[in-house]
């Protein structure tokens, strides 16, 4: 990806080059002095002496055109060079001493943003004359604070590393780490903003010329021979085409170069798919009908992702089920998959990842059995909020802050094809999930309510079409622990008030699967480990990864609290064999080799290990 | 609401105050006597006499106090002072043109946002696709052609080539409403490129940022319409950087708009400016850099309301 991001500025790059090698080289070029005129032969097309043609005096146009790339460009170089030197002093010493001097400095310097760029130019004029001199001190004034906010910024936080703070503390000198420590750390953002100055300061510089106030005829500039072959229009339009041109095209390659150089330092942010709403992209292979479910039947469910070694498997051949009325919690890790594996349930997987293997049956309201993973957005759509809805983990983020909460549970009626009623309605669910004065919550903003409210908030709307299925992700985990007990206690209230639907809650808590939860499914590293009643896997775990999970839970039967050693394995450095082994203390040489397949270990129960038997 | 707005009314007011004093000061302490510099036409040292005279009639003479409180005064009275080469009072003349000059970057501000919002919204939500790689690369092209480059190309091919259109100039639009609009027109949309491209830009990634985040995960989750969600969680909550960048782009253009005012013989506010610098009249330079600038201090209070009207979060902050 880098790397391609460089290839990217090696054109940008090349024609800079021979564009600034052009201005370099012209004294030693073999061309006609720009500012010999020739009036007899003004206005002449090309010919083999004028390869351009000649101009308005009669001077070389190909010869103004490589003097005036000289022109504009050192202008542009010498401002971009002197801002760049103020800016980047005001904005390290601003940076590095805060207070006082940032006053002095970084603030001080902005009173230019405060002005538009080009009247100031035009001020400066108006006290210097014009010439190229008050150019590069114009542009240097214009441009210096924009070196400054960068020098500021990048100062600030590199700053605040440990090892700056860690070199003040073994008594280097203030300079010397500045100059030292500060300065390469900043290079990056800098280089980006000088050629991005030296483009604006092309574009003013012609524009100045071309107004008259820039540079001082005879000099060559592209502004000031646009101006000249404006008079010349009708006669000779070329005279016009090639200074624009030139330009046109350098601004053009700066920009470009720019941009490149930005890509290239900065990767964040590239290629990004498509919104997964507008329609999703991958097609599966049919399965011959699975067995219609008792409400939800995930079998043998895969999911990929692109790694940059081919495709990585982040969820493996999970396979879980849940009856009407039941509650299964899913519990692990972080990465451990439980959340995708919600979020392809409800068919919004993030656009990198593409299930690639299974089948997910649903029976909706109708009492018909459908396989979401195969059917088109818009009949997908139709189910979600209607036959089955979910909450998420942070209720903050997942209200949108510019509608008023009444809105938006209203958009979950709205959708389905309910529209009498709807404000009674949305007051009344919002009464149901426990929200105090819920008339005036409806007229709310979200900033306006607590954290706990906003997660109330956030399950009436998902409550609102009585949805056979509800799937909720971790929606206690960003909310006071006094709170996280009220929820709990909501959402098991509301699974009793509707009858028959199911319930699955994701966590990493078992505190709550044992509170919550009728059956339980424990994912490790994409995979399903254990499966079964929950009362009966926090009993007898039949795992070793379950056992420790138990073991580290303060809530736990535990004598003494223990962590899991290491980490969860990343998806694309699998083990061969179990993808516990390298943690789990039972593991033998056979587990390193074979991977367990998930066993029926008791009735309605089953474990992916090879040695269960000796956990019983 | 109103306790917002009188706070940020309060600081704009101030602004431009501190503006005025600036300008005021710059003027006035930046060595070099203006009435010398006035009077040196073509590098020939001006009779002391005639610079004495001047400088009385000027006030130049004065302490500098008495000239800030002189001109502060004449500001508050709505007062500039009077131009020095003819004489005429520099308020009336900026009456006179400000107004073509807004009208100038009011249309073009609205055919930049006409065109590059829609557009904007249409390449994120195809990003990678066909058409957002056409958008974006033309978007790249429009920032790097000089608006001047644009204008007089235009000149030369929609007017003296195929004449379709007058090359430039002004007629009010009491007088011909319809011939206005057309020399409007022009102006307006060749600085409209390059600011068009800009709302593009920033509508484009804005869009795409929008689009991960959580509540329209939610909205989704709810089961709302494509429509619906672009109209709804996307399109009000990615249009506060547009507000921004378009906001700061139009104050610069109300002193940018000189080139373009040039090229199409637009009698603006600009063309004034032009005027002034190139015969060094200091008293219409300082009023016409204050206008300006207290413009441009009013354009970010009017954004900072508007903020308020998009964001209840700033309005109850």
């Amino acid at each position: 990806m880098r790397r391609a991001a460089y290839r990217g500025l090696i054109l940008p790059g090349v024609l800079a080059a021979i564009i600034v090698l052009l201005a370099i080289a012209a004294p030693i070029m073999p061309l006609i002095d720009p500012v010999r005129q020739d009036i007899a032969h003004r206005l002449t097309g090309p010919s083999a002496q004028h390869w351009l043609g000649q101009d308005e005096y009669g001077r070389d146009v190909l010869s103004r055109i490589i003097w005036g790339a000289r022109v504009s460009l050192s202008v542009a170089f010498s401002a971009a060079a002197a801002a760049a030197l103020i800016g980047t002093l005001l904005g390290i010493l601003g940076g590095y001493f805060r207070g006082v001097v940032e006053l002095l400095t970084v603030r001080a310097a902005e009173i230019v943003l405060c002005f538009p760029p080009l009247l100031l130019a035009l001020l400066v004029v108006t006290l210097l004359g014009p010439g190229a001199g008050t150019l590069i001190f114009s542009l240097s004034i214009l441009f210096a604070p924009g070196f400054a906010r960068v020098a500021y910024a990048e100062t600030l936080s590199t700053r605040a590393l440990d090892y700056v703070t860690a070199q003040h503390a073994l008594g280097a000198r203030t300079r010397r780490i500045l100059a030292l420590t500060v300065l390469p750390n900043i290079a990056t953002p800098l280089i980006v903003q000088f050629s991005l100055t030296v483009a604006a300061a092309m574009l003013l510089e012609s524009g100045l010329s071309f107004l008259g106030l820039g540079v001082v005829p005879p000099a060559p500039s592209w502004g000031l021979m646009i101006r000249g072959a404006r008079g010349a229009m009708e006669q000779a339009p070329l005279l016009l085409f090639w200074p624009c041109l030139a330009l046109t095209g350098t601004v053009l390659v700066l920009n470009l170069l720019c941009d490149r150089l930005r890509d290239a330092l900065d990767p964040r942010g590239r290629a990004m798919g498509r919104p997964g709403f507008l329609g999703r992209v991958f097609a599966l292979p049919p399965v011959p009908s699975p067995p219609a479910p008792g409400l939800l039947s995930v079998q043998g469910l895969t999911l990929q992702v692109p790694g940059p070694n081919g495709p990585i498997e982040v969820v493996r051949g999970v396979s879980l089920s849940l009856a009407p009325g039941e509650t299964l919690a899913i519990v692990g890790e972080s990465g451990s998959g439980k959340t995708l594996t919600g979020l392809a349930v409800m068919g919004l997987l993030p656009a990198a990842v593409t299930p690639v293997a299974g089948s997910i049956m649903l029976t909706g309201q109708d009492g018909m059995p459908r396989d979401l993973l195969r059917l088109p957005e818009p009949e997908l759509r139709a189910l979600r909020g209607r036959d089955m809805a979910m909450i998420f983990q942070d209720p903050s983020s997942s209200l949108n802050p510019l509608l008023r909460i009444g809105t938006q549970v209203a958009e979950s009626l709205r959708a389905h094809g309910t529209h009498d009623g709807v404000h009674d309605r949305v007051v009344a669910l919002l009464r149901q999930v426990g929200l105090p004065d819920p008339e005036r919550a409806a007229m709310a903003y979200p900033h306006e309510l607590s954290g706990g409210q906003r997660q109330r908030v956030m399950i009436a709307a998902a409550i609102a079409n009585h949805p056979r299925l509800l799937l909720a992700d971790e929606p206690t985990t960003a909310l006071d622990v006094t709170v996280q007990a009220q929820i709990l206690a909501l959402l098991q209230a509301l699974k009793e008030a509707e009858g028959g639907m199911g319930m699955v809650f994701v966590t990493h808590n078992l505190a709550v699967v044992a509170e919550i939860a009728d059956r339980v499914a424990v994912m490790y590293a994409g995979e399903v480990v254990e499966e079964g009643p929950a009362d009966e896997v926090l009993a007898a775990p039949r795992h070793p990864y379950t056992a420790a999970l138990i073991a580290s839970t303060p809530e736990g039967e535990a004598e003494r609290l223990s962590a899991i050693p290491g980490a969860v394995p990343q998806p694309w450095a699998m083990p061969p064999g179990c993808r516990f082994a390298p943690r789990c203390a039972m593991a033998q040489p056979a587990c390193t080799v074979t991977a367990p397949a998930l066993e029926e270990v008791a009735p309605r129960r089953a474990a992916r290990c090879l040695r269960w038997r000796e956990l019983a | 609401m109103l306790a917002f707005a009188a706070r940020r009314l309060i600081v704009s007011v101030g602004l431009v105050w501190a503006v005025a004093s600036l300008v005021f000061l710059v003027i006035h302490l930046i060595p070099g006597d203006p009435a010398e510099l006035l009077l040196s036409q073509g590098g020939i040292a001006p009779d002391p006499a005639a610079v004495e005279e001047l400088r009385d009639r000027l006030g130049l003479n004065l302490p500098l106090w008495t000239q800030y409180l002189d001109y502060m005064g004449g500001l508050l009275r709505g007062d500039f002072g009077l131009a020095l080469q003819d004489e005429h009072p520099i308020v009336d003349e900026i009456a006179l043109r400000l107004p073509r000059t807004l009208e100038l970057v009011g249309a073009a501000g609205l055919i930049a946002l006409v065109f590059g919002v829609p557009l904007g919204v249409a390449a994120a939500l195809r990003a990678g696709g066909m058409l957002d790689r056409l958008l974006t690369a033309g978007a790249g092209l429009a920032l790097s052609v000089p608006v001047f480059v644009l204008g007089t190309l235009t000149v030369l091919v929609l007017a003296q080539h195929l004449r379709l259109v007058p090359a430039g100039g002004y007629v009010p639009f009491a007088r011909d409403p319809g011939r206005h609009i057309l020399l409007l027109l022009m102006p307006a949309g060749t600085i409209a490129v390059g600011l068009g491209a800009v709302v593009f830009r920033v509508m484009r990634a804005s869009v795409l940022e929008v689009l991960e985040r959580d509540h329209v995960r939610a909205a989704q989750a709810r089961g709302v319409s494509p429509a619906g969600i672009i109209r709804r969680h996307v399109l009000r909550n990615a249009l506060t950087p547009v507000v921004t960048v378009v906001a700061l782009h139009l104050g610069s253009l109300l002193g940018g708009t000189v080139l373009v005012e040039f090229v199409f013989n637009w009698p603006g506010l600009s063309g004034y400016l032009v005027r002034s610098v190139e015969s060094r009249d200091y008293p219409e330079v300082m009023g016409i850099v204050l206008v300006i600038s207290a413009l441009f201090v009013l354009l970010n209070f009017l954004v900072d309301l508007l903020y308020a009207v998009i964001d209840p979060r700033v309005r109850h902050g």
